[in-house]
């Protein structure tokens, strides 16, 4: 099992303090209109130099493309999805995608370390959107390329919303399966799903009026046959009960394999038998 | 009658002028629908509303508020304010409905009627397809085709379209 390393848990814990950071400068971004994909904001300017120190980002919707409402029904549960324009080939592929909500408290939702394995390198999954924010994605190509889209969603409270206590004892129970047809050969688009309220820290408990101690999915990786398909690492900027979907390339029998790590080092694993 | 008597029936006065005022503002020409059923259930019949928009060829605003709903208040005193400004948008293209509730009533015994069917809140949302299931936000707005049918998925409360804009941008079905 793989773990996270102390230099990203770092690199993490230094840009949620970041994006916590009094910001006087800037009035609130509320009631403007859809901002277009290559829109800025001041979080961005900050993060992206830290996260890309020194490298040419290419904004636009030709290699990669983030598609997300520009409401969703509850800021707690922004699904959003990201559409690669290449396939996943040896000789130039999508090597990393990084999903960004500028204004959240942590605002490195996800990074996805992904192989040749997954075909085609289309994500979706579910966001907590705790303001007003842009949301974004980078896409990093073999060639270091870097290429992001972004789409300003409008919601509130995404962080703080009332958690839901109905399956607690399910903790960690996680379920991996094909979300279509089975393709040989082909891209197969199949979903995780790992029960897990995903706290982040910021809810309240009603009865005790105490916060709720974070305690969310860390890292989920994915294997088929035993090669790598993805690994991702996440923060609590994904929505409780993460779900990922992606896409893989069966090549024959095997074993569709999650290995799921969270912030209390508890480990659990999902299989499906393909073939 | 003592003086706190006294202060207790202006306080309930007050009270009851204030939920008469409750509503979606004159301007806006809204049906105004009552619950039937109380106090067991609130069920909220939509069947007219929906007729009247086919044979008018009109969508439905439909606004749930409550009695009691600070929030509710919040966004009826936004459309007054702004009611020279976005009653006309709203007259284009929509019937306005209007849903009086309270905020005891939760997503268990709030019904929502089509012609022959009446669905509790949360099997009515998963019916229409709206991801609002899991949870009953006062205030709520449903954008409906004549037959039903939501226009787009609206989000829970109307706080993200209490400026002109972000309401014109909700009737303009903008996504």
């Amino acid at each position: 099992m793989r773990s996270t390393s102390p230099s990203r848990r770092f690199a993490l814990q230094g840009l949620g303090a970041l994006a916590l950071a009094p910001s006087s400068v800037w009035p609130a971004v509320g009631g403007l209109p859809s901002a277009t994909h290559d829109a800025w904001s001041p979080e961005w300017q900050q993060l992206s130099e830290r996260l890309f120190p020194g490298r040419q980002l290419v904004a636009g919707q030709g290699t990669v493309q983030l598609i997300a409402p520009l409401r969703a029904a509850y800021g707690a549960s922004v699904p959003v999805k990201v559409v690669s324009k290449l396939p996943q080939r040896p000789e130039l592929h999508v090597r990393k995608l990084y999903l960004v909500v500028d204004k959240n408290p942590s605002p490195l939702a996800a990074v996805l370390d992904l192989s040749t394995e997954v075909g085609q390198a289309d994500f979706e999954t579910r966001l907590r959107v705790d303001e007003y924010s842009h949301v974004r994605v980078v896409s990093e190509l073999s060639n270091g390329e870097l290429h992001t889209d972004a789409r300003y969603v409008k919601t509130s409270g995404g962080c703080t919303a009332p958690p839901n206590r109905d399956a607690l004892h399910l903790i960690g129970r996680t379920q991996v399966k094909v979300a279509g047809e089975l393709r040989m050969n082909e891209p197969t688009a199949a979903d995780v799903t790992v029960v897990h309220p995903n706290d982040t820290g910021f809810e309240l408990n009603q009865v005790t009026v105490m916060y709720i101690p974070p305690h969310f999915v860390r890292s989920i990786n994915v294997s088929f046959a035993q090669r790598k398909v993805f690994d991702a690492e996440l923060d609590f900027s994904v929505s409780e009960n993460p779900t990922l979907r992606f896409n893989f390339v069966p090549h024959g029998r095997g074993e569709l394999r999650a290995e799921v790590t969270d912030s209390k080092d508890a480990h659990f694993v999902g299989t499906l038998a393909i073939g | 009658m003592t003086k706190w008597r006294a202060l207790a029936l202006l306080l309930g006065l007050c009270t009851s002028a204030l939920a008469a005022m409750a509503g979606v503002p004159a301007p806006y020409a809204p049906t105004v629908t009552l619950p039937t059923g109380t106090p067991q259930r609130f069920e909220f019949d939509l069947t007219t509303a929906l007729r009247r928009a086919r044979r008018e060829h009109k969508r439905l605003y439909v606004y749930l508020g409550a009695d009691d709903c600070a929030y509710c208040r919040k966004y009826e005193a936004f459309l007054q304010r702004n009611a020279m400004e976005l009653a006309p948008h709203f007259a284009k293209d929509y019937l306005v409905v209007d849903l009086r509730s309270s905020l005891s009533v939760q997503a268990d015994r709030l019904y929502i009627r089509v012609g022959e069917k009446a669905l509790p809140y949360a099997d009515f949302q998963r019916s229409i397809g709206d991801e609002r299931a899991r949870l009953l936000v006062y205030p709520s707005v449903w954008l409906l085709d004549a037959n039903a049918k939501p226009l787009m998925q609206m989000p829970a409360g109307t706080g993200t379209f209490e400026t002109v804009p972000e309401q014109l941008e909700i009737l303009r079905l903008e996504q």
